[in-house]
């Protein structure tokens, strides 16, 4: 039983990492980046691919993932959302080809990958930090795990912080409600956006790391995977919540893990889905989501 | 392995699309007669398009394919297998779409000058082509593609055995080391897969004493493995099966050895292939039953890794061998057939498959256009795949 919760708070770390940078840009900018899955993928390729040829430490490693996952969130923002959103008719059909647009731009790392690698998994063979795997009353918990847990906790909670008591986790909660008036107040809008991107990208990065060092690989195509389960952790505590993305992606890892413990396993990702169709019909803001939010 | 890699199954054969390619194949009517066809004869040349995928998530395994066909193409047309004929390949890359796979397929009925199709490596590829060749009559060779609806009739042929035909060659190493209990975690989505955990092995174990005392079953898009690992670690069975797809081995093994089990642990074909280097040590002593593998014993497997790493510089993996084996399957119903039409070619697979033959992967033999053969046992020691028994 200890086990099983451990193991389900381990997955729900990995949610969260994954999930906080995509749902920073969502509630706040508005953004809904499927390219996350792309940035996060790509920076721990990049990482893999240095860490074949020099032998680097962990925090080696996690440094260059976030400077890769943010420099391509940013080149994203620069190179492909900002001139959509510039030519939309409007906010929201700029929302929308957002959408496509952020599909499109994660073929690109994704195919680099691919090529790279021929479609195989890589890890950070290379790298000269070695897990290790304690064991007490039974229970098996490894130092990776341990790593990714305190850092999924302190970052999230670091970004609730820093979006309810700064000036400029202020300011960037008042583009979420209302883009036009935060404008009016003095908020450079296009430069909080920036700054939110390079942040959510460097956590995509940092998040790619931590977890190819706890699954020891990942493939190309891990990043369109864990994009559904943040998906699913984000509807279910409520978009522009961090807070209700700690709680959702918790949530959403246990419930899987006694899914999986206590069935045949076929039902898991039923589970996340069904938690985003129940939350939508039932309380279509999330958990801790605002009743009404408005961005245009 | 056939097709155990390719996500792709998940998402379902497009039958819509199929039914489209169909009525376009069905106004074309070809009927056969390609216009290589020569009465009484072969023709100068015999033109096979290649679908195989060359960019992508299975593309590791379409190269792979196509260079152990491109392989045995040279040494066909070099020995002059078929006299003054040559075979001339046309590659077509469906880049993992069974849309594309399907369009490439139209496009090579409609097109007279080719006489077969070598047929995409994913099932759900696969599975949108095999009724259009059918209905074009056009001859079509698979390696990989493992699921239901592939090999459909006269035209589709296979040219990887199923892994549920050669899975009990591990059945003597699983006895020498008296395991009495099976903990089997298992990739439910695909059909193979899961028929080996919930069929084969069971099976295995009634004649070999042995029992499975716990399973569970994970999806496509499971990566944390730790909350099944701990259920099956849970019952101390003596081995553990880890039935996954490419990607998901490596970290299977990592978390499965941070639980603490050390005993011997069996997998499947999609371990192969590099998939475990990322494991490192973790991985070693993984043990799965393969089709091929680059030191199993036989004159014709000697040939095959000789000339291959000659051309490539490096060793084999199965997906090559069992291109080279379809290109020469191929080239053998042509010369038995006399004729490159494509119904020649049809008859003269059915034939070499009545006879079989041997090639890369040992004694080949065929059941309902479908390959079988013995297998051999594979292991990964941590550094690279090693062969640890055959009964070839």
């Amino acid at each position: 039983m200890l086990q099983d919760l451990i193991n389900a708070l381990s997955l729900g770390s990995i949610y969260l990492l994954f999930a906080l940078g995509m749902s920073l840009v969502w509630g706040t900018v508005g953004i809904l980046n499927f390219a996350h899955g792309a940035i996060f993928m790509f920076a721990a390729f990049v990482s893999s691919v240095i860490t074949d040829q020099v032998r680097l430490p962990l925090p080696a490693l996690i440094v260059i993932g976030a400077a890769v996952g943010a420099l391509l969130s940013v080149a994203v923002q620069l190179l492909a959302f900002q001139p959509i959103m510039r030519r939309a008719k409007d906010h929201r059909s700029g929302e929308m080809q957002i959408l496509i647009g952020g599909i499109g731009v994660a073929a690109i790392p994704l195919a680099i990958a691919e090529e790279v690698t021929g479609s195989n998994p890589f890890g950070f063979a290379g790298s000269s930090y070695v897990t290790s795997t304690f064991s007490l009353l039974g229970v098996r918990v490894t130092s990776t795990q341990l790593m990714v847990v305190a850092a999924a906790l302190v970052i999230g909670i670091g970004v609730i912080v820093w979006l309810r008591f700064s000036r400029s986790g202020l300011a960037l909660r008042s583009i979420g409600v209302d883009p036009e008036t935060a404008s009016l107040m003095g908020v450079n809008r296009r430069v909080l956006s920036l700054s939110t991107m390079a942040v959510a990208g460097g956590l995509a990065g940092l998040a790619g790391v931590l977890l190819t060092y706890n699954l020891g690989a990942i493939t190309p195509e891990s990043g369109d995977v864990l994009l559904i389960k943040a998906f699913a952790a984000v509807i279910l505590g409520g978009v522009g919540s961090m807070a209700g993305v700690i709680v959702g992606a918790y949530v959403l890892a246990v419930a899987e893990t006694i899914v999986l413990t206590q069935t045949s396993g076929l039902w898991v990702d039923a589970v996340s889905f069904g938690f985003i169709f129940a939350v939508l019909l039932f309380k279509s803001e999330g958990l801790f989501g605002r009743r009404e939010v408005r961005r245009t | 392995m056939r097709g155990i890699l390719l996500a792709s199954l998940g998402r379902g054969i497009p039958v819509t699309l199929a039914m489209a390619g169909l009525l376009a194949v069905t106004a074309c009517g070809s009927g056969g007669e390609a216009a290589v066809s020569a009465e009484g004869g072969l023709p100068a040349e015999i033109k096979i398009m290649t679908i195989k995928d060359r960019t992508g998530p299975v593309a590791f395994t379409g190269l792979s394919t196509i260079k152990g066909i491109e392989l045995a193409v040279e040494q066909i047309n070099a020995e002059k297998f078929l006299g003054e004929t040559k075979i001339v390949l046309e590659s077509k890359d469906p880049a993992g779409k069974a849309q594309t796979a399907a369009s490439q397929m139209t496009a090579a009925i409609q097109d007279k000058s080719y006489a077969a199709v070598f047929g995409p490596v994913a099932s759900d590829q696969a599975a949108a082509t095999s009724p259009l060749a059918e209905r074009g009559k056009m001859p079509i060779i698979y390696s990989q593609a493992g699921s239901e609806g592939v090999v459909i009739g006269k035209y589709t042929f296979r040219a990887t055995p199923p892994m549920t035909s050669y899975y009990r060659v591990i059945g003597d190493h699983i006895k020498s080391k008296n395991v009495k209990t099976l903990g089997v975690v298992y990739n439910t989505t695909l059909p193979t897969l899961k028929e080996v955990a919930e069929k084969v092995l069971p099976e295995m174990g009634a004649e070999l004493g042995f029992s499975v005392v716990s399973s569970a079953a994970v999806q496509m898009t499971t990566q944390d493995f730790a909350a099944p690992i701990s259920k099956v670690v849970k019952e101390k069975p003596d081995a553990i099966a880890l039935l996954l797809v490419g990607g998901q081995n490596p970290t299977a093994m990592r978390q499965l050895r941070q639980a603490g089990f050390d005993g011997l642990v069996l997998g499947n074909t999609a371990a192969g292939a590099g998939n475990l280097k990322p494991a490192g040590q973790d991985g070693a002593g993984m043990t799965w039953p393969s089709d091929f593998h680059p030191d199993q014993p036989g004159e014709s497997t000697k040939k095959f890794v000789d000339l291959y790493q000659a051309k490539f510089n490096e060793r084999p993996l199965n997906y090559a061998a069992e291109g080279y084996d379809s290109a020469w399957w191929l080239a053998r119903a042509v010369k038995q057939a006399g004729g490159a039409s494509r119904d020649d070619i049809q008859r003269g697979l059915d034939v070499v498959a009545a006879e079989g033959f041997e090639g890369a992967m040992g004694k080949l033999a065929f059941e309902n256009r479908d390959m079988r053969l013995t297998g051999v046992i594979v292991q990964w020691n941590g550094t690279e795949e090693v062969l640890v028994g055959s009964d070839s």
